[in-house]
């Protein structure tokens, strides 16, 4: 099976985090921050260092990297963290429903309402519509940096800009970026949240909450941290305030490892390559009659095609590229947010999705069975 | 205050604990983490047992912003 599904989960894995997950579960066996025998503290360590490795990759202080279980896992702590006690925030309209649906769910609370600002492919426009909508009570801006249906990249550091100058929060949702584009909480970010198991290599089960600390926010989650346990308060103190039961350590270990191994390859290298696949494939498919492609001419993508063909549904396309060998995702790719604005609900797309370890004979295979389905 | 005595310092989490060592480390001090004795603090914990002048210690624990629960002197060899 040749996987082109890695905007879902980066499927195979680099050597390295294989090793990781393998020596975590030979090694590393303690429970991290709960004893002070030499297993958990060589434990502990082990998960220190890995915390390391993603404040530096961020630019953020280590005790602020916060270990999810994925990315909607992240931007539920920050999201209803945030609004505790009510407030409004602005979302783009190219939200995965891991924004969407906190939001939404939170908007039916007392005192909390959201706003759906437009996107362009004219950042100036997509800026303008954000920046419009706030008002007196809003708390934060919050949106993806690339549509997982299209890849579209916003304009976050734009965006950033607009919420230092309102003194509010920006809340990024990294999940399709991270490990794709360089990207730091000195962009503007002031919470980042990723998952850890896409771009970044780590295994299913990962995600990550960076924050520059500036904005507070209320745990979602409380119980045993290891730490101030006389105390029925939960800590006010990063990480343990969001870190509550015991870590995935085999799952952190191997984000590391995944991280260590972005850094070694370099993200400009691994762009440029998933780029000039994808720009294989939109060539590649281009003349094939009834082909949609879901991109515009003055956006930027990461590296993520969005594509249909009249007579088939996206399911049952995935289905036959499934059959002849291939990977893709069918559907809504849980956003249907993004589906509405580019024209493509209610049954979606099929995305193409490649990661540094497809490679352009791979490209010309899949093109030449797409040309095949549709004959 | 002895100027170069051994001195438990309670920090908050694990997390501190390891960039406390780490930071003192770098600088020359001893350093070695160990959970948090009763006679310290109540609660699980860990600390951090060092050596050195504690008042400079406890200056390059606060400029790094790591938060202390409190120290005591201690006996004992390296």
């Amino acid at each position: 099976m040749i996987n082109f599904d890695n905007a879902a989960t980066s499927f195979p894995k680099p050597e390295s985090v294989k090793n990781a997950v393998l020596t975590a579960f030979s090694k590393y066996g303690g429970n991290p921050g709960r004893s002070g025998h030499k297993l958990s503290m060589q434990t502990a360590m082990a998960v220190y260092n890995a915390r390391n490795i993603c404040a530096d990759f961020f630019g953020s202080q280590i005790e602020n990297v916060i270990f999810t279980h994925n990315c909607t896992h992240a931007l539920n702590f920050a999201i209803k963290g945030l609004l505790s006690d009510g407030g409004h925030v602005i979302i783009s309209d190219l939200e995965h429903n891991s924004v969407a649906r906190p939001v939404f769910s939170l908007s039916s609370k007392k005192d909390c309402s959201f706003d759906i600002a437009k996107t362009s492919e004219n950042d100036n426009i997509t800026i303008y519509n954000f920046e419009k909508l706030i008002k007196s009570d809003t708390k934060a801006i919050v949106c993806t940096i690339a549509s997982n249906v299209t890849g579209q990249i916003l304009p976050f550091k734009k965006i950033g800009e607009i919420c230092k100058r309102h003194g509010i929060c920006f809340i990024a949702d990294g999940a399709q970026a991270c490990g794709i584009i360089p990207l730091k909480l000195s962009d503007g970010i002031n919470i980042l949240c990723t998952s850890g198991h896409k771009g970044l290599f780590g295994t299913t089960g990962t995600g990550l909450m960076i924050t520059d600390g500036k904005f507070p926010l209320s745990p979602i989650i409380e119980g045993g941290t290891g730490s101030s346990s006389f105390s029925l308060e939960q800590p006010d103190f990063l990480p343990d305030r969001f870190e509550s039961g015991t870590v995935n350590t085999v799952g952190v270990l191997s984000l590391g490892a995944g991280i260590s191994f972005v850094n070694k390859i370099g993200i400009n290298k691994i762009f440029a390559h998933e780029k000039k696949l994808c720009d294989m494939f939109i060539k590649g498919i281009s003349p094939i009659k009834g082909i949609k492609i879901y991109r515009k001419p003055y956006c930027n993508y990461v590296p993520i095609v969005s594509f249909n063909i009249d007579g088939f549904s996206p399911e049952e396309l995935a289905k036959a590229l499934s059959d002849k060998g291939f990977a893709l995702r069918g559907g809504l790719h849980c956003a249907p947010l993004a589906h509405k604005t580019i024209g493509s609900a209610p049954e979606g797309t099929v995305r193409f999705a490649p990661s540094l370890f497809n490679t352009e004979e791979q490209v010309y295979a899949i093109v030449k069975t797409l040309k095949q389905i549709k004959k | 205050m002895a100027a170069s005595s051994f001195y438990l310092i309670a920090l908050t989490s694990i997390t501190y604990a390891i960039k406390a060592q780490n930071l003192l480390k770098s600088m020359g001090y001893y350093c070695e983490i160990q959970r948090t004795p009763k006679e310290l603090a109540t609660g699980c914990g860990y600390s951090i047992r060092v050596k050195g002048d504690i008042r400079s210690i406890l200056k390059i624990l606060e400029n790094a912003s790591i938060k202390q629960n409190g120290f005591i002197e201690t006996g004992g060899k390296i």
